[in-house]
């Protein structure tokens, strides 16, 4: 009776199961699966201690997706780590000199087509809900807009100074009232630097003679961070300031009385 | 099997002693760049005598401390007293005989500024207010004064603000009137006519802090921040306070 030779080729599920039944393939799965659980358990409860207090909607967004970004992004690099380790574990060592003949590598066709086809969901999903939440915070800031407290902010080589100009008042620090929108329009008096108030989710580079705008509301009481983000000279590592988000009437309070020593407040 | 064992010990232990000396050479050469980066720079420190009540009507040490900016380095003494001590860089404008000041904690400091140099156009107007000084004010040949105009200024003394867990923020800016071209400060000397600038400020607690000048006095690199103004030493430098 004859036959075809494509009739003895295994099935890609006997490939599959040939494979899984390997056991440096089966070594990397456990070791695979350990090194996930160690990379969502970072994910999930050490980055929240790690990173900076929320003051705001966008900030809560940005740790969010770093968190489940990681969570994401777990399988695949703890199977690589894995795939990494499992080789450093069982690499040739000795006096003895490695065999002649070992078995060739050759790939593997089903199991590239399951590692593209599901890193490639990764990065869609990671991609898709990025621009999804940017462009729900670039709507939300919009509709806020126009009742947004205006605040132009300059950087230059090595601080940073903040006008406000429906108040009349520039500062060197950066008080800002809970629940308000912000709207900051920022530019540089020298070189690129990047406005960064790190507790609000906000970085945008500040550049000279070209204005860029972010914006945010601040909906917790308390003291963020004000950085630069660009690397922009020898006391680059400086340039750094304070910011308050305060109750309305301190804020009033803090405009009433920078006005009344002459509009510059420290 | 057995011969393995060992073998895969030495790799592992061959594999954590490569990685310990890599951060150890790692670390040698950043502590070594960090000591070396800013050596024994001139030190000014500021000296208390008695106490003072502020404007907050809280009682402090009042210390004093004194110190200049000139036009060219080698008038400033802050790179060597002699005529040519001029930090290799005999162009560059320099604040001297001090680039690193000493000021106590807790303390009303009162610092006085002579200043010889002339000037344009800030980057930033900001700075040409005053900020953070008591009452807001410098005293400028005996005349107080909030603000200068933004082509009026020759340099500003700015103290970062700093802010971190462990100290007390600290912004303080000053900016400095230039002086006006043809005059000389005295007979035979050679710089021109200078202006005297006394302002005060208070220190929180201790903590380390830099200062440089605002105004964009090194040459055309980076809008006037190259050449001086990417030292230090000369226009920037740092401020213990204990």
């Amino acid at each position: 009776m004859a036959h075809h030779d494509d009739d003895l080729l295994p099935t890609p599920g006997q490939r599959v199961g040939t494979f899984l039944k390997r056991k440096d393939v089966s070594q990397t799965f456990v070791l695979g699966a350990f090194f996930t659980a160690v990379f969502v358990v970072l994910g999930l409860w050490v980055y929240p201690h790690w990173m900076p207090n929320v003051m705001s909607k966008e900030m809560q967004g940005n740790e969010d997706i770093m968190i489940w970004f990681t969570v994401i992004s777990a399988p695949i690099a703890g199977v690589v780590l894995a795939i990494a380790m499992e080789s450093f574990i069982n690499m040739h060592r000795g006096d003895t000199p490695p065999p002649e003949d070992g078995p060739g590598i050759k790939t593997h066709g089903p199991v590239v087509i399951i590692w593209s086809a599901v890193t490639t969901l990764f990065c869609i999903l990671a991609i898709v809900w990025g621009i999804t939440e940017m462009n729900t915070w670039s709507a939300d800031a919009l509709a806020g807009s126009n009742k947004a407290l205006v605040v132009e902010v300059t950087g230059s080589q090595w601080n940073w100074s903040f006008n406000y100009p429906a108040q009349g008042i520039s500062s060197h620090e950066l008080n800002l009232p809970i629940n308000q929108p912000v709207e900051f329009r920022v530019v540089s008096a020298d070189v690129n630097h990047s406005f960064w108030p790190v507790q609000l989710g906000v970085k945008v580079d500040a550049n000279r003679l070209a204005t860029t705008v972010a914006r945010t509301t601040p909906d917790k009481l308390g003291v963020f961070d004000v950085k630069c983000a660009e690397l922009c000279g020898i006391n680059h590592a400086y340039m750094e300031t304070v910011g308050h988000v305060e109750s309305v009437a301190d804020f009033n309070s803090w405009v009433s009385q920078a006005k009344a020593t002459g509009g510059t407040q420290q | 099997m057995a011969s393995t064992t060992p073998a895969k010990s030495k790799t592992v232990v061959g594999a954590v002693v490569a990685v310990v000396l890599g951060v150890a050479v790692v670390v040698g050469v950043g502590t070594q760049l960090h000591a070396h980066s800013y050596l024994n720079p001139p030190t000014g420190t500021a000296t208390i005598n008695g106490t003072i009540t502020a404007p907050d009507g809280k009682t402090y040490p009042h210390a004093f401390i004194s110190n200049g900016v000139f036009a060219a380095a080698a008038d400033s003494k802050a790179h060597g007293n002699c005529a040519n001590c001029d930090g290799g860089h005999p162009s560059w404008p320099s604040y001297g005989p001090y680039t690193k000041l000493v000021l106590p904690a807790h303390a009303y400091v009162t610092m006085t500024l002579h200043v010889y140099d002339g000037g344009e156009k800030l980057n930033s107007p900001y700075y040409a207010n005053v900020v953070g000084t008591v009452g807001g004010k410098i005293n400028v040949d005996g005349k107080d004064l909030t603000s200068l105009a933004e082509d009026g200024v020759q340099h500003t003394f700015t103290i970062h603000g700093l802010p971190t867990e462990t100290q007390d923020p600290l912004f303080i800016n000053v900016p400095l009137p230039k002086t006006a071209e043809g005059e000389q400060d005295e007979p035979g000397s050679p710089l021109p006519k200078g202006h005297t600038v006394t302002f005060s400020f208070i220190t929180g607690g201790k903590g380390e802090y830099v200062w440089n000048c605002e105004y964009p006095c090194g040459d055309a690199t980076y809008q006037g921040f190259g050449a001086v103004m990417g030292a230090t030493g000369f226009m920037s430098g740092k401020v213990s306070v204990l």
